[in-house]
Order: C-alpha cells, then sequence, then structure tokens
C-alpha cells in the first residue's frame, strides 16, 4: 500500500526478531556435546597441518588429539590473542586486543602489522594475501559491547599483502565485521556483519557489501569453510528487551554512565553469577524445558550453512544451558570443534546434517 | 425394530445423469447409520432426497410405513426429518440463539427469552458456544456445533449428519458421539456421512457404501473391516497408502531459501506475536486446536485479515516488507490461500467450472488479452480438470452439481492458475472422501517437489504427519512448538496443542 511508508510514521517501528525455527529449531545438540577440552575463555579455532590451534588469554595452544589432554603452548604474547588464522604454508596470523597483527613465519620469525584498532577475524588467500576484519576504529576487540551500545558502524575490511605490505580497505561503515571467509567461486569474502546480524558478499578487489543472508536471530562472528558450505558461529541472541534498549538512547546512555558493562542489558558471552546482573534464567519449567521469563542474553549457537549460504542445521545450548558464547567453531576429523567462549570448553560434536543424508 | 426410512429403488438424476441409481436403503429404528462412499458415490444425494432438498427422479420413499415425497426440507422437518448440512446454513448476520430458533419463534418475541432458552439447550448438549454471539464471528466447529443444536431443538425423529466431525476437534468429536448416542437412546435415527472410516466403524451400528451412486455394500458395522470397506468404497486397496508410516529422515524435504518471514504478528486475540518461518520446497504443516489461531494467522498473511494497527508484527516475503489491505495484493505477489470454507469463500457455486477456474485467472496479475478469451477460458478449465481429476459431467457443469472433493479440486485449482510461489491450503481434504485425499496429497506433494512454500493446515492429525516437512503446533495464537515429522507422534502434537 502507498500509504504504508507515512503510516509507519504513526505505527512506529516495530521490534521485531527473527524466530529460530526450521534450520535455527533449538535443540541442545552443543549443549551435549562432548568436551574436548576444558580450557579458559578458548575464542578463534584454526586448522592448521592437521593440527588444531586456538587462542585462549594470552596464548596460542595446539589442542591435543587426546580428550582433556593440556594443550601444548605455540606462542605467548603480552595481550588477549583476539583473531587467528593460518595459511597453508604454515603462516600462522595473529591479532591482539591491544590493536596489531602478528605474523608468525614456519620459523622463529615474527613480524608486526599495525594500525588495526579492531582485529577481530583474519584469513589468509595464498602466501602473502590477509584479510582483516577490523570490528572497530574506537574500541578494542573485548570492548564490543560498548561498540554494540553506541550503536557504532565503524567496522571495515582490509586486505594485507605480506610480500610488499600495501593495504587496502575493502569496505568500511560495518557494524562490527566479525568473521571472514573466502568464496574463491564468487570472488568474494563473505563476512559476518554482528550488529546487522547478517553476511554480506564483498568483493575481493573491493566495493559495496551485498546481503547474503539476512535476519539472523543472533549476533554471528566468525565464519569458517567446510565442505560444501560454511560454519557460523553466532556468540549471543538477539532478544527484543536487548532490541528495545537500544532504541531508548535516553535509557542506554544512562545504563553505560551508571552502570558496570557486565551488569548493561547487553549481549553476554555467558550468564554470569552475579545477582546484580539481569535474571537469566529465572523461570519456569514446561514439556521439561526450562522456559526463563528472562530473555536471555547468552546463548550457545553453530549454524552449518550450504553453499548457497542458507542454513541446513543448527547446534544450540539454550538458555538454560551453559556452553553459550560461541566465538569460532570448525569442521575436524568428522566432528565439528565449537569454542565456547562464555562455557570455558572446547565441544566436539557429530554433524547432524549428514546424519540427515545418510 | 422396524425401519423408520425405507426406500426402494431410489434414482436422483441431474441433466440426465443419475448421481444415485436404483437405490435401495433402510433406517433402523434407534439406529446410528453410516453411510460412506468415495468422493461423488452420491452419498449427499441420497441424503438430500431423504430430506427433502431434491427431489428423486423416480423410486418411492416410506416414512413410519407411509409412503412420502417431500418437496422442501420444510416438510421434510415438519414430519420430523432434519438435516445438518456439510457447509453449515446458518444466517451469518444473526445470533446463535436466533439461528436456533429461527422458524419456530412466536409471533411476539423476547430477545432475553430467547438468548436464556439457547444458553440452556445448549449447555444440556454441552456445546461451549454463546447464544450471543452472531454466526458470522464463529469459526467452522462452533457453527458446526449450532446446526447440530438446532437439528436436535426441532425434535427430529430422524437426523440427517453430512460430515459432521470434519471440523470437530477430537474433544469435541467425543462430545458429539456421545451427543449422537443420547440422541439415539432418546429415540432418534440417525444417519451420519464420514469420510473417517474409524469412526463409522466405531460409531455406527450399520454402515451402508456407496459407489459410483450405487450402493455396494451394507451390514451391521462390526461385521466390516476398515479394508473391506475401503475395498467396497474404492474398488481397490488404498487403506495404508494415504497415511503410511513414518517417513525416515532421508524422505524429508529440505527446506530451500526462506521464503516467508513472520515476526510477532498480532491480531487482538486471534493472533499473539506469532513468529514463525516458511521455506521453499518443503511443506510445513500446520496444526492446532479450534480457536488457536491458525486460520487467522494464514489469513493475515494472504491480506485477507489485517494485523493489529500498531505493534502488528512483520511479515517478510522473500525479504521483502509486506502488509496487504486486500488479498489482490497478495496474489499480486503469488501468495495463493486455499481456503478452508469453500462454500462462501471458495467458489462461485452457481458458476460452471470452467468460469471458476477462469475468475482465479482473471484475479491474477498475469500477462492475458483485456477481453475475455472464451477459447482459453475452455482450454484453461479443460487443463486444469484434467491435471487435477476433477469429475463431472463437462466443464459447463455448475460447482454447486459436483461432490464435496470435486468442489475442493475447483477450489485448489482456481488457485494455482494464479502460479504461486507461496500456497497455503486450509484443511485441504475437509469433506473430501479417501480416493480424493489422496490424489489432493499426491498434488500437493508435487507442489513442494517444484520448489514451492507449501504450507498445510489442518486439524487432522494423520495427515499433517504424512504430508508435512515440519510441523508447527499452534496454541494461543502462536507457535508452541516446531516438530519434524520423523520425531512427532499424535500424542507429542496433541500435548503441545493443549498444554
Amino acid at each position: 500500500m502507498i500509504f504504508d511508508s507515512l503510516l509507519d510514521l504513526f505505527r512506529g517501528k516495530a521490534v521485531t526478531i527473527p524466530p529460530m525455527d526450521g534450520a535455527l529449531r533449538p535443540n541442545t545438540l552443543l549443549e551435549d556435546a562432548d568436551v574436548r577440552l576444558g580450557c579458559q575463555a578458548p575464542d578463534n579455532l584454526v586448522e592448521m597441518d592437521g593440527k588444531v590451534l586456538f587462542s585462549s588469554g594470552h596464548d596460542v595452544l595446539e589442542l591435543s588429539g587426546r580428550k582433556n589432554a593440556k594443550p601444548k603452548v605455540k606462542a605467548k604474547f603480552d595481550n588477549t590473542v583476539s583473531a587467528l588464522a593460518a595459511s597453508e604454508e604454515g603462516l600462522l596470523a595473529v591479532g591482539l586486543d591491544s590493536g596489531g597483527i602478528e605474523i608468525l613465519g614456519p620459523g622463529s620469525g615474527r613480524k608486526m602489522i599495525d594500525g588495526f584498532a579492531c582485529p577481530v577475524a583474519l584469513t589468509f588467500t595464498g602466501e602473502h594475501d590477509l584479510f582483516v576484519c577490523n570490528g572497530s576504529e574506537e574500541h578494542r576487540p573485548g570492548n564490543w559491547a560498548m561498540d554494540l551500545m553506541e550503536k557504532n558502524a565503524l567496522g571495515s575490511v582490509w586486505h594485507v599483502s605480506l610480500s610488499t605490505g600495501e593495504r587496502k580497505c575493502l569496505a568500511s561503515g560495518l557494524a562490527f565485521p566479525f568473521g571472514v571467509a573466502m568464496d574463491a567461486g564468487e570472488g568474494r569474502l563473505i563476512v559476518s556483519e554482528s550488529w546487522r546480524h547478517r553476511l554480506v558478499g564483498i568483493p575481493a578487489g573491493g566495493g559495496e557489501p551485498m546481503p547474503l543472508l539476512t535476519q539472523l536471530p543472533g549476533y554471528p562472528a566468525r565464519l569458517t569453510p567446510r565442505e560444501g558450505g560454511y560454519l557460523l558461529s553466532l556468540f549471543a541472541p538477539r532478544n527484543r528487551l536487548i532490541e528495545f534498549v537500544l532504541l531508548e538512547d535516553d535509557y542506554r546512555n544512562d545504563m553505560m554512565r551508571e552502570i558496570d558493562p557486565p551488569h548493561w542489558i547487553a549481549p553476554s558471552l555467558s550468564a554470569s553469577r552475579s545477582f546484580l546482573e539481569p535474571l537469566q534464567c529465572g523461570g519456569v519449567r514446561t514439556m521439561g524445558i526450562h522456559k526463563p521469563w528472562s530473555p536471555s542474553r547468552s546463548w550457545g549457537l553453530v549454524v552449518e550453512l550450504d553453499a548457497s549460504l542458507q542454513p541446513v542445521a543448527s547446534y544450540h545450548s539454550r538458555a538454560n544451558g551453559t556452553r553459550h558464547g560461541v566465538t569460532s567453531a570448525i569442521m575436524h576429523d568428522g566432528a565439528i570443534l565449537a569454542a565456547s567462549k562464555g562455557g570455558d570448553a572446547i565441544l566436539a560434536a557429530e554433524p547432524s546434517s549428514e546424519k540427515a543424508e545418510s | 425394530m422396524s425401519a423408520i426410512i425405507e426406500m426402494h429403488k431410489v434414482t436422483k438424476a441431474y441433466r440426465g445423469v443419475p448421481a444415485i441409481r436404483d437405490i435401495d436403503f433402510a433406517l433402523e429404528r434407534q439406529e446410528i447409520h453410516a453411510l460412506v462412499g468415495e468422493n461423488g458415490a452420491g452419498k449427499t444425494t441420497l441424503t438430500k432426497v431423504i430430506a427433502g432438498v431434491v427431489e428423486a427422479t423416480s423410486g418411492h420413499m416410506l416414512y413410519r410405513g407411509r409412503e412420502v415425497r417431500y418437496a422442501s426440507p420444510f416438510q421434510a422437518l415438519s414430519d420430523g426429518i432434519a438435516m445438518v448440512f456439510q457447509e453449515t446454513s446458518l444466517v451469518p448476520s444473526m445470533t446463535v440463539a436466533q439461528n436456533i430458533y429461527l422458524g419456530t419463534e412466536s409471533f411476539l418475541n423476547r430477545l432475553r427469552g430467547v438468548n436464556v432458552a439457547a444458553q440452556q439447550f445448549l449447555q444440556s448438549l454441552n456445546f461451549t458456544v454463546s447464544p450471543t454471539a452472531p454466526v458470522a464471528t464463529l469459526g467452522a466447529a462452533k457453527r458446526q456445533m449450532v446446526e447440530i443444536a438446532r437439528a436436535v431443538h426441532h425434535k427430529a425423529e430422524v437426523i440427517i449428519f453430512d460430515e459432521p466431525t470434519a471440523s470437530l476437534t477430537p474433544e469435541e468429536k467425543r462430545y458429539f458421539f456421545a451427543l449422537m448416542k443420547r440422541l439415539r437412546t432418546s429415540g432418534v435415527s440417525i444417519v451420519f456421512i464420514s469420510h473417517t472410516l474409524e469412526e463409522a466403524l466405531s460409531e455406527a451400528n450399520r454402515i451402508t457404501i456407496l459407489r459410483d451412486g450405487e450402493k455396494v455394500a451394507e451390514g451391521k458395522a462390526t461385521e466390516f473391516t476398515r479394508e473391506e470397506v475401503v475395498r467396497a468404497m474404492v474398488g481397490r486397496t488404498l487403506s495404508g497408502e494415504i497415511y503410511k508410516k513414518r517417513r525416515s529422515l532421508a524422505e524429508i524435504r529440505k527446506a530451500g531459501a526462506k521464503v516467508l518471514s513472520v515476526q510477532d504478528i498480532s491480531m487482538g486475540n486471534a493472533v499473539r506475536n506469532n513468529s514463525f518461518s516458511i521455506f521453499g520446497g518443503q511443506i510445513t504443516g500446520i496444526f492446532g486446536l479450534v480457536g488457536s489461531g491458525r486460520t487467522e494467522t494464514f489469513k493475515i498473511v494472504s491480506g485477507i485479515y489485517k494485523r493489529d494497527f500498531l505493534r502488528g508484527g512483520d511479515i517478510e516475503l522473500e525479504g521483502r516488507h509486506v502488509r496487504y489491505s486486500v488479498p489482490a495484493e497478495a496474489v499480486k505477489d503469488r501468495v495463493i490461500y486455499v481456503t478452508e470454507d469453500r462454500k462462501s469463500e471458495g467458489i462461485f457455486e452457481t458458476m460452471s467450472i470452467a468460469e471458476n477456474f477462469f475468475s482465479g485467472y482473471l484475479a491474477a496479475d498475469l500477462e492475458r488479452s483485456i477481453i475475455v478469451d472464451f477459447r482459453e477460458m475452455r482450454e484453461l478449465a479443460a487443463h486444469w480438470s484434467k491435471r487435477l481429476n476433477v469429475r463431472a459431467i463437462n466443464d459447463n457443469a455448475r460447482v454447486i452439481e459436483l461432490s464435496g472433493g470435486n468442489q475442493q479440486k475447483v477450489v485448489i485449482g482456481k488457485g494455482l492458475i494464479q502460479k504461486p510461489r507461496l500456497v497455503i491450503f486450509d484443511e485441504p481434504t475437509r469433506g473430501v472422501d479417501v480416493g480424493a485425499i489422496a490424489e489432493i496429497h499426491q498434488f500437493i506433494n508435487r507442489l513442494a517437489d517444484e520448489g514451492l512454500a507449501v504450507v498445510v493446515v489442518s486439524s487432522y492429525l494423520p495427515e499433517v504427519m504424512n504430508l508435512s516437512d515440519r510441523i508447527l503446533v499452534f496454541r494461543q495464537g502462536r507457535v508452541v512448538e516446531e516438530v519434524s515429522p520423523h520425531e512427532a507422534t499424535q500424542e507429542k502434537i496433541m500435548y503441545a496443542a493443549v498444554h
């Protein structure tokens, strides 16, 4: 109707959240998954020479093949590691919370790339081409909640040539790009734009971002290729309360000024134990499932996407679970490894989409 | 026990084509007699002859041993024969109480008195319908209740129910059958037409089976098995073909792209913050009890109803926000709603099959000449009649002359002629016989295989479980559970729908 846009002024803006249904239908596959390793806040998982590396605090560690075996320390840094990428040639790129990216060669050589305030996702294409998601111009990676609450769109995606040291901005004005994968067939990068709850395609040579998958029910984080598609982790769920807070500027500004960040009404990586935080799991048990009456700020969610980026299966740890805040997932040895940063564990789940096909 | 109604060699022909032929039928006193048969077998025609809706072409009928020939339903009703029709014949603008007392009012009426009497009467039947509610505001099940109440109120000795349980929930069905048994013990003889064979076998004392206008079998219900009834009805064994066992995980179609995203839509108390998605290339089954907001939700999607003006939610069709004011806008976007109430919303019953199909074609925003091309109309009608296997004398036959199943096929064809990308079937097999159910199911499956997004709203659980690739359960105006048909059981779905 032609008057709809006019009428919308009176109706007000609807605060709606896409439902978790279809392939995103909640289950407990992540909650029930095997714990490969319990460790403090595991973040970015990558595969290098058939081994799994992950970041945890200031360290880059190697996951042992045995369950719960102590991981081997590959590298230590002065700051929290915020992103990892490994090349087939044996290069390891490490983003740091202080800004900047360190490149570790196959030997003991280290090289620093400065100028990125918030490196949150990295990927290699070949030995010399590194793509960087700079989440925000203003905030460090650990300060992501502030970036969301300020409703910033100051993120950018960069190409860095390791051979010449040249860097080129491929796209800017992004709302916290938190994951990147190369789609070689289409000659584009697929980037997860967290605060806009979508995946966008950016031409490898730079250009306007094209929405590819929109209306996600959570905040997308890292994206990794798998056979016949991708694995996308969503680190927190969207809920109406947070969307409402994002609409109410005065309230939000007061909250940011007066309340400690862990107790903000904002997405969270885990449900903390503090009585000060907005309640997460007070509620009732219906049909054997704990139904929280307060909107969940944290959730665990990994989504399998097909080659056309349509969700085909998902793995959840629900409001009453603990494997929350999944920031990265990869396929390794036929299993899905997921880093539950909020749940302090690396989980191994059996791919359910393959089960359906067999 | 002597027969209260006896029919000998009764034939009824429309335009020289017999709908029933040389039928002998007997209804004993105080019995429940089930009439079963395939789509177009002549069940409704036979009962219409009994109730005086149509006159037999030949043959004769005895009522309480006396030969009768009714020229109108009023005559039959005065004699004590009432018929409850498949499509209700209530006056939508009048209240429930007024409908119950319609035709039996005293010269001076006190509305309050009528309402109180109707309230007591409805309570005695265990029907939870408000006597002051206008019939237009009632759902199909409650209309059916009023229709039944009206028949009972006329103190009929013979009551004919045409598909009485099609729109009732399992709980309401139990009430209905208990009521039917109560009526029987109080001296009423009952004929009921049903396509649910289990009902016929378990609730009736005797069964008569018709096929192609002829009686093929008659006997005590206890003497038949389901297989035998089906074989007699269709001349082949269909049982188990339609509602086969649970499908394996591999048989369930995978979701294609998201076609429809409904977020937080609300409409008064009927639909409350309802959110769900519909995907291409698969059938989404919708189950819910009457009043759960299923029909209302999909009527909002297709522009028939309007969601709340303020905070009414959001609907996206393939990523585009839509808010339809009228169904024509939805049809233009190729969103088709195939109604559950075919008589008042689905067809022009006095128009021909061809004209009905063509009306669907005219409503769509398809490329065509501005002048009506009758040759094109005939070709379209021939094509769709063949595709949907509409059984009629020819395409010029009026839709009113078709059986329920064939009418339903016309309604479906009228929608599909509009080349939809999202098809919503609301109770697609309500009042349709077993043979036609199989055909309609096959057709719906084919649509999903072709990549269309298909929604099937049904209150018949086996249908939902058998057709769907995913099942959404509605309760109190919103989706409360999503179930995969692989893991679904009747108990699980019903539990979600009730609790």
